[in-house]
């Protein structure tokens, strides 16, 4: 038996593990199965295969694994889906440590592919188009060297660098014929049995909880995944990044080591909520929450008065979800879903604002302290304002003294009892959390009232859009001006409001980003209505609303170009069908032999069981029968025409069958004459 | 039949394509009972890789030109040897396997890859089921390239004829009488000293006189030699198939007659045959026995050979 070739081994090992890892990047492949996979992997790749001695009784034990999986399912532990594709991961495993036949490699590969398809029911990564297309290479190379070796003789060598390039421009080839399937099939769904897509690359971190709890370190603030995307309206042009505050909630109480609201939520849950009234020139936005945001709270430009126009992104397609309004002017999506878009009108920054609808609980507790808040507070508090009583102006002087005496640091040492204590007069640095729940509380001290708010600082303006990253989740403070309402102020060194990490990683992550924005939008989102733009898109300029451009009389210049190649097109599979050898018309022949035959049985001549006509041609000239030198050269005409070598000549069929029935005519009659 | 209803090219699902197949129509209802874009991508390429499948598999079936090379004695019932040259115009084909078409010779040469231009010659170790002339119509040419999904197959018309020799190995009885007589005092075909000085050793043969044997020699080489002198005894056998053999009784004779002429030639012998309407002067060699065994072939497929002429 011929040693099966090494690098066609590893292709196809690796075209299984590509496969796996579509699945994996859902991260809801159970984590024994990952291991089990991973270890059969490593194993198959260094060229060991320990289960080809015992095929049948490791196959067998897939059968429990099955039923502990179908268990799993049933009792609702486990989704079918992923039960289905942990399964597939498993089988794959025991085939890869099992002996290289070309049924194992082949069952390995069709596994592979029901993997793939697990892994796109499971998750919709851009990392996902990776595996696939990984897949695509591997396993077409690996088949390929397959089908090859097969056809070598046995001790001669395997045209391997012959072999490879073809394959590999023919993937190639493939590929691009997946995107034009991808792009012309009919997006026809029955829309039956639909599953929760993953929420993305990773955990979402940026998420939003019911309180904030100072301490810890700040990682956050390193993270430069894109989770907002905005379109302002009006635009401001010309500016690359924003200083704006988008706020997402604010908190009123303050134990000493978190922060939550005493607001609760109302059960009501609405299309549009009006937070409070209107003003002129207010700042329009269409926000969309990216899947790595992974909260339903929404998020607004400071001040939000209107929102609403809420849609839920789903696997599925988009569809309308209402708002649930909580205690500190949270607003919630009602509806789970990956992403969300919803409109918002914020007033202008400046703009005096109501400061909303609070009750006399909620207005107290504006000037509520923790118990056991160190008496060192009011006392710096007071230094450092002296005797101002404008709220606005002892916050800004809080602030500023703030910003200059304080450092800011991400790298913090832990939980600890008191960490306002900690912050003010131990370590005196900490991050946006500190500075803001430190001038919060500051200003309590004296009798301003004042809330903490948290959300986004920052925006970069990408395209016509403004991004804003994990890391740019921020705190600062409200500060209640009578007559203005809640103004912001912010302690926290300006260099620092906006997100911490590293250039390149950001440069890199806003790359990706940018990919995973078209992959979504081109791919993932891709509809029966973009199918139909595609086709008018080929013969029509899409048309600028806002452009007073006449339209040109006659086709456009799209049209005649998009005619021109299909037309090239055209003649090019003329072409090549006209070059192709012409075939024997097939049918003629066919028809010939049918009607021989047919003549044949009408004289009494019929052929035998399973005889053919040149087999009946050969008996009758084996017997000297009387037809014989009349049906062999007919059945000669017939095979010539039957493999292509000369096609019977009009009315050429109708002679040989003519010249047919006359022998048959004479030799009826001279059987007749020759009976007794 | 099966000549009638072949067209010039088959196209045949191997058994992996046909689960291929199956997990592409899964795909399919799964990307149109989701509407999961991704399904459709992967549907998108399950398609695609059908389509060049086809294309590819087409290329490397065009522009092939096949001619037989021909073959060492094709005995019935044990390997031979069969060998196509193979040439390609222009273009690479790959994973190309060659058979003849409707005949019952089993078995199938390959190539892996045949470049442009140079002609390659393929072997394949065929077996023919019994003796005869076997009428070759054309090579069969099939290509899983490129994945192994489907199996594409061209026949070339390639017409032509095979000559099966009978059987080896059926034991046989021993030859009768000689046609001539011999010289000296050995009146046993085994018992033939010949004349003359010593020529040479051999092995001794099968059936063939012990008291030829030089003791000595054999003693030294630890096996029997057998003497040969410069006049050997030669006798004329004229072998016989009698008419109005047929079917399994005639297969048998023609095996048995084979083996006794090849026996006989072995030991230098001349032989002869008597056929039904035709005979072969005796002669002796391997180009005699050549002789013999085609004779032997064409016995009760006279019209075939008329035809073939």
């Amino acid at each position: 038996m011929r040693q099966p070739l090494r690098l066609r081994l590893v292709l196809r090992d690796l075209s299984t593990a590509a496969a796996f890892a579509s699945m994996a990047i859902s991260s809801q492949v159970p984590v024994w199965a990952l291991v089990l996979f991973a270890l059969a992997l490593i194993v198959a790749l260094t060229g060991r295969r320990p289960l080809a001695r015992a095929p049948r009784l490791t196959a067998l034990l897939l059968l429990p694994v099955a039923g502990l999986l179908y268990l799993a399912v049933a009792s609702g532990q486990m989704d079918l889906v992923v039960a289905a594709c942990s399964f597939a991961g498993i089988v794959a495993a025991q085939r890869l440590l099992s002996e290289s036949t070309a049924a194992t490699d082949g069952q390995v590969l069709l596994v592979g592919l029901l993997m793939i398809a697990g892994g796109a029911a499971l998750s919709g990564e851009l990392v996902f188009a990776l595996c696939l297309l990984a897949f695509a290479v591997l396993a077409s190379l690996s088949l390929g060297l397959a089908v090859v070796e097969a056809a070598v003789p046995p001790g001669e060598p395997v045209p391997v660098r012959a072999v490879m390039r073809p394959l590999a421009r023919g993937t190639f080839v493939a590929v691009v014929g997946a995107a034009l399937f991808f792009i012309l099939i009919p997006r026809l769904s029955w829309n039956m049995g639909v599953r929760r897509a993953s929420p993305g690359l990773g955990t979402a971190t940026s998420g939003f909880s019911d309180t904030v709890r100072l301490g810890g370190s700040g990682t956050l603030k390193s993270n430069p995944r894109v989770v907002l995307r905005a379109r302002l309206t009006p635009d401001p042009v010309d500016t690359e990044h924003l200083s704006a505050y988008w706020v997402g909630r604010t908190y009123d109480t303050f134990d000493g080591q978190e922060w939550s609201t005493i607001g609760a939520a109302k059960q009501r849950h609405r299309t549009r909520v009006t937070l409070r009234p209107g003003a002129d020139k207010q700042v329009y936005q269409r926000i969309e929450l990216l899947p790595a945001y992974g909260s339903r709270t929404l998020i607004a430009l400071e001040t939000p008065a209107k929102l609403g126009n809420a849609l839920t992104h789903t696997p599925t397609g988009d569809r309308r979800t209402r708002l649930q309004e909580l205690g500190g002017d949270e607003l919630r999506f009602v509806d789970d879903g990956l992403g969300y878009s919803y409109e918002v009108y914020s007033l202008p920054p400046g703009t005096d604002t109501d400061p909303g609808r609070m009750n006399q609980t909620e207005a107290d507790q504006l000037l509520a302290l923790p118990e056991n808040l160190d008496p060192r507070v009011e006392q710096l508090a007071r230094r450092v304002v002296g005797d101002e009583k404008d709220p606005l102006a002892a916050a800004q002087k809080l602030s500023a003294w703030l910003q200059r005496e304080y450092q800011y640091t991400l790298e913090l040492s832990g939980d600890l009892a008191d960490p306002l204590e900690d912050f003010l007069f131990v370590r005196k640095a900490g991050h946006c959390e500190h500075f803001a729940t430190a001038l919060t509380l500051m200003l309590r001290t004296l009798g301003f009232e004042s809330r903490l708010a948290t959300g986004f600082f920052g925006g970069e303006r990408v395209g016509e859009e403004y991004i804003v990253r994990a890391g740019d989740a921020h705190a600062w403070t409200h500060v209640l001006v009578p007559g203005r309402g809640f103004i912001t102020v912010d302690a926290t060194p300006p260099a620092f409001r906006t997100n911490q990490s590293i250039q390149i990683l950001e440069s890199l992550v806003s790359l990706y980003e940018a990919i995973e924005g078209v992959w979504r939008t081109s791919v993932v989102d891709y509809s029966f209505r973009d199918q139909l733009d595609f086709m008018r898109g080929l013969s029509r300029p899409p048309r600028d609303p806002s452009s007073d451009e006449q339209r040109p009389s006659g086709p456009p210049a799209r049209a005649w170009w998009t005619a021109g190649l299909v037309a090239l097109g055209v003649y090019g599979l003329v072409r090549y069908l006209s070059r192709r050898p012409r075939r024997s018309p097939l049918g003629e022949a066919t028809r010939l032999v049918d009607a021989v035959e047919r003549q044949l049985t009408r004289a009494g001549l019929p052929p035998r069981e399973g005889e053919t006509l040149e087999d009946v041609s050969a008996r009758f000239t084996r017997d000297a029968h009387p037809l014989g030198p009349t049906l062999a050269p007919l059945t000669r005409r017939y095979l010539e025409a039957r493999f292509g070598q000369r096609p019977l000549e009009s009315g050429e069929r109708a002679r040989m069958l003519e010249d047919l029935r006359r022998a048959l005519d004479t030799w009826r009659q001279g059987s007749r004459s020759n009976a007794p | 039949m099966r000549a009638r209803l072949r067209p010039p090219r088959t196209l045949k699902v191997t058994g992996m394509g046909r689960t291929y197949l199956v997990v592409t129509f899964g795909v399919g209802l799964g990307a149109l009972n989701t509407g999961n874009n991704l399904l459709y991508l992967v549907l998108g390429l399950l398609l695609s890789v059908i389509i060049l499948s086809g294309v590819l598999s087409e290329r490397c079936l065009r522009d092939l030109s096949v001619r037989r090379v021909g073959n060492e004695g094709a005995f019935a019932g044990e390997p031979f040897a069969f060998r196509w040259a193979l040439t390609r115009r222009q273009g690479h084909a790959f994973a190309l396997t060659l058979s003849e078409v409707d005949v019952p010779l089993t078995g199938e040469g390959g190539v892996g890859h045949l470049p442009a231009g140079a002609e390659h010659v393929v072997r394949a170790d065929l077996t023919a089921p019994r003796r005869g002339p076997v009428k070759l119509v054309g090579v069969r040419v099939t290509t899983t390239w490129p994945l192994g999904l489907f199996a594409k197959t061209r026949v070339f018309p390639l017409p032509g004829t095979l000559l099966v020799f009978p059987r080896r190995g059926f034991a046989c009885a021993t030859p009768e009488d000689a046609a001539t007589g011999h010289v000296g005092e050995a009146h046993h075909p085994h018992r033939l000293d010949g004349t003359g000085d010593l020529a040479g050793l051999r092995e001794l043969g099968e059936g063939e006189d012990a008291r030829r044997v030089h003791w000595l020699k054999s003693a030294s080489a630890g096996k029997l030699l057998k003497v040969e002198r410069e006049r050997e005894e030669r006798r004329t056998y004229v072998l016989e198939v009698r008419a109005g053999l047929a079917d399994e009784a005639l297969e048998r004779r023609c095996e048995e007659v084979a083996e006794q002429a090849h026996r006989l030639l072995e030991a230098g012998h001349e032989v002869g045959l008597e056929l039904p309407g035709q005979r072969l002067r005796p002669g002796a060699g391997s180009g005699q026995e050549r002789l013999l065994l085609r004779a032997l072939a064409w016995v009760g497929f006279e019209e075939q050979r008329e035809e073939a002429a």
